[in-house]
């Protein structure tokens, strides 16, 4: 499977996640939809979308979570018939991303946690300082999504 | 917490040479019940030990042998075994003096109440 990132740390703890886990798709964006890296998806239009869902998901569900145990929730697993999906936050010096991934029959929660653990662990040590509020508030959001989109997709 | 595979895991916990057991959900690869008294992530070996049982079910089947019944994993230090039925996968972890025969007989036994 085809790995594009936006930023390079992304690269290496993403295809670990992505080859040792047997996800299909995954996704890494900033809590505000920007994308980070991604595999899985061949058009940017769906990798928009995903980030878009995937980053509203988490933004539901953290408000819940403060509504009813005035935290929020964590990781998000939802099991369908063929396909599952697994939302979990990925702390960084200065804030949290966010990783979005399916998996199927080849894989299973248990392991797709496990290695998990490992993506966050990696990824902690290799991104660097995240400026979240500035990314996530920008006047410029839609500029900065497309120049992630262009470098991973190859347009502009 | 008592679950209805309590008693089972009890049984098998029993044996001399059995470090650990555990009842593992074979599609997710996560505990339902365990005893352990070994040094690792029971998470960890539960998820990983779960996606070999399912890789081996699965290649027993392509090779025309039906379902897989038994698998035994032989290593320097340790030996693990597992049995399954259903969505469930009961996992043993021993050392390599355990009555393996002794363990299997019972692992089997216990596969009944596994669905």
């Amino acid at each position: 499977m085809k790995l594009q990132v936006a930023a390079d740390w992304v690269e290496a703890p993403l295809k670990a996640f992505v080859d040792d886990a047997r996800a299909e798709i995954a996704v890494l964006m900033h809590p505000s939809g920007q994308v980070l890296g991604q595999t899985g998806f061949t058009r940017s239009v769906d990798v928009q979308t995903a980030c878009a869902l995937g980053a509203a998901i988490y933004a539901s569900a953290g408000e819940l979570g403060r509504q009813m145990q005035g935290k929020p929730f964590g990781v998000m697993h939802y099991a369908g018939q063929e396909k599952q999906i697994f939302l979990a936050p990925v702390p960084i010096e200065g804030g949290t991303l966010l990783l979005l991934s399916v998996f199927g029959e080849e894989s299973s929660l248990g392991l797709v946690q496990l290695f998990f653990q490992d993506f966050q662990r990696a990824a902690a040590r290799v991104a660097p300082q995240w400026k979240g509020a500035e990314t996530a508030l920008a006047g410029d959001f839609e500029a900065e999504l497309n120049k992630n989109l262009a470098a991973m997709f190859g347009r502009g | 917490m008592s679950t209805p595979f309590s008693g089972i895991l009890a049984g098998l916990i029993r044996h001399r040479g059995v470090k650990g057991c555990l009842v593992v959900g074979e599609r997710d690869g996560l505990i339902v019940d365990s005893t352990v008294q070994f040094g690792v992530n029971p998470q960890t070996f539960a998820a990983l030990t779960a996606s070999l049982f399912r890789k081996a079910r699965r290649a027993a089947q392509a090779a025309g042998f039906g379902d897989a019944t038994f698998v035994q994993l032989e290593a320097e230090q340790g030996r693990v075994c597992a049995v399954g039925r259903g969505d469930l996968v009961l996992v043993v972890v021993a050392e390599p003096r355990v009555n393996l025969g002794l363990v299997r007989v019972d692992m089997l036994k216990a596969t009944e109440a596994l669905s």
